[in-house]
């Protein structure tokens, strides 16, 4: 699977939502589950799914779907 | 005392053009802010027959329309039960069938009823004429979460609001120079208190309704240049994690922090003071019902953290035996709580039951407390069980109720427990009597459309049996312990 379905998929989990809502262009707030806990929960999910770890300054930057993407491709 | 409302007025008439409320890059003006509470109350009054002691229910969303809405159904003599827009349907029910609104206004997200938006409230041309108030009428009912299981309405009267405006900025010292950011839900009683101390001191508001986007959070801060901000602790490991000390660049900018009253572990008070070394860290200690009855600020007492700190301005505190008697410094009783802030009653019970709590006049906070004598004040425990997962408030009852509907679970008990991320404060551990065919995954699957994400259990448990007092209520104390 691609990191960018994977990605999907797990966000659409947390959220609770379908993949067909999300968009690359998604953000936090967008979905009323996409909270501070619904952000901490996607960053966490990805970090072990990926197995790579955003320190502070990247995690703030990371506002949308595609910034997600983004940063775990940065790092694979 | 003048109502928020008339200090809003005072603002309006002293800084028409001042800017008070900003959102995105909408900005809008004191006297542009009282015109649209105006055309709210004429609408209120004329479309919907919001006459005076009537209730509504708002969807307490952190946009502009809601406070136009808000301080609209105050000045159409209203009574506003500002309720979290993820309300769940069994919640909603109870506030609705106890409150009896004449209308429901804003986006319910997990409730089947139909609401009156915000836009259609304020569009009209009418303006209504605007009444002062008796001061002990009720303008405000918060439901709390409720330690018995059923929520309370907590009934506010335009006196107990300005009242504890008055004694927070007093405390904090901010001005109406002070542009404030707020990240807070206004659905609680401390995000939207926030919005009564900032414009009854004729301040600028800065609306963002979340810390979720932290790069927004900063951004506003710095495009507005904001002095002040106010958080739950959990709010900060947050913003800790997302940001690692990024908070430092604005140490020269930000002049007051408020923060809410949960345990808040002392290094990252520390750190707190070190990144933020001339910033007012203000962390007040309070209620629904008692809203910041005491204040401590960091620096002031850096040898004293520990301190819940000293009774608000204008406001007493004493400690109890359980059988009312005020015991002498040093010894542990329940804190209870004298000042005009103090709730006027409960919504919906009698002045009899009211008067069960309070000891000789002061309010019975149900909290723990030693106090030393210079009048600093040390939690001790919460009497109350309410589990307090990053600011959110979860009764054991609610999620043991859907637990004990389980096929397979013969009864449940849950409690709060240190949330093992480090984030979030606390988080709902599950004890369950079980038969051994039930997964984990199994509950969680039947719990997941229940409730809400933060109410379900981040830990269960199995236990051979519930430990239970001689008259069957749940020791949920005793689980704490194991």
């Amino acid at each position: 699977m691609e990191v960018k379905e994977k990605i999907f998929e797990i966000i659409a989990n947390i959220l609770e939502l379908k993949a067909e809502e999300i968009t690359l262009e998604s953000t936090v707030g967008d979905f009323p589950t996409w909270d501070s806990l619904g952000q901490l929960n996607i960053l966490q999910s990805v970090m072990d799914e990926f197995e790579v770890e955003f320190e502070p300054e990247e995690m703030m930057d990371i506002e949308d779907v595609n910034d997600i993407i983004k940063a775990v491709e940065s790092k694979l | 005392m003048k109502t928020i409302e008339e200090q809003t007025l005072d603002n309006v008439k002293a800084s028409p053009d001042k800017v008070a409320l900003i959102s995105g890059e909408t900005e809008v003006t004191y006297s542009r802010l009282w015109d649209y509470c105006l055309k709210a109350a004429a609408k209120l009054k004329s479309e919907y027959n919001v006459q005076k002691g009537d209730r509504v229910i708002l969807s307490a969303a952190s946009n502009i329309e809601f406070v136009y809405v808000y301080f609209g159904v105050h000045m159409a003599g209203g009574i506003c039960v500002p309720i979290d827009p993820d309300t769940n349907q069994t919640r909603f029910n109870y506030i609705e069938k106890s409150t009896k609104p004449v209308c429901v206004m804003g986006t319910l997200h997990n409730v089947q009823r139909e609401t009156i938006q915000f836009d259609d409230v304020i569009e009209g041309e009418a303006k209504a004429e605007y009444y002062a108030p008796e001061t002990n009428q009720v303008a405000d009912i918060l439901f709390t979460t409720g330690t018995t299981g059923a929520p309370k309405g907590v009934a506010l009267s335009y006196a107990n609001l300005s009242a504890a405006a008055l004694n927070i900025n007093t405390f904090i010292q901010n001005t109406k120079e002070d542009v404030e950011l707020l990240a807070l839900p206004v659905s609680h009683s401390f995000g939207l208190g926030r919005i009564r101390c900032s414009l009854s001191m004729g301040a600028t508001v800065v609306m963002l309704g979340t810390f979720a986007n932290v790069k927004k959070f900063f951004g506003e801060m710095k495009r507005c240049n904001v002095s002040m901000f106010a958080m739950v602790p959990a709010s900060w490991g947050f913003i800790k994690k997302m940001s690692g000390k990024y908070v430092g660049k604005f140490a020269d900018q930000l002049k007051f922090i408020e923060i809410g009253s949960s345990f808040m572990p002392i290094e990252e008070k520390q750190l707190l003071m070190e990144l933020l070394p001339n910033t007012r860290i203000c962390m007040h200690y309070g209620s629904t019902e008692a809203s910041r009855s005491a204040f401590m600020e960091f620096h002031t007492y850096k040898d004293n953290l520990l301190s819940a700190g000293h009774a608000s301005p204008n406001t007493e505190i004493k400690i109890f035996s359980t059988e009312g008697q005020l015991l002498p410094l040093g010894e542990e009783g329940e804190a209870c709580v004298k000042g005009a802030h103090v709730t006027c009653g409960y919504w919906n019970e009698t002045p009899e039951r009211f008067a069960s709590d309070f000891y000789d006049g002061y309010f019975r906070t149900g909290d723990c407390a030693t106090m030393d004598a210079d009048g600093n004040m040390y939690l001790k425990s919460r009497i109350k069980e309410m589990i307090n997962v990053g600011g959110k408030k979860v009764t054991p009852m609610e999620v043991e109720d859907i637990l004990n509907t389980i096929p397979g679970i013969k009864e449940s008990a849950c409690i709060g427990i240190s949330d093992p991320g480090n984030v979030l404060g606390e988080v709902v551990k599950a004890f369950i009597v079980v038969e051994d065919t039930l997964t984990d995954e199994d509950i969680m699957k039947q719990m997941r459309p229940q409730l809400e994400v933060y109410k379900l259990p981040v830990v269960i448990e199995r236990i051979n049996s519930i430990p239970k007092t001689g008259s069957g209520k749940i020791q949920r104390l005793s689980l704490k312990t194991k």
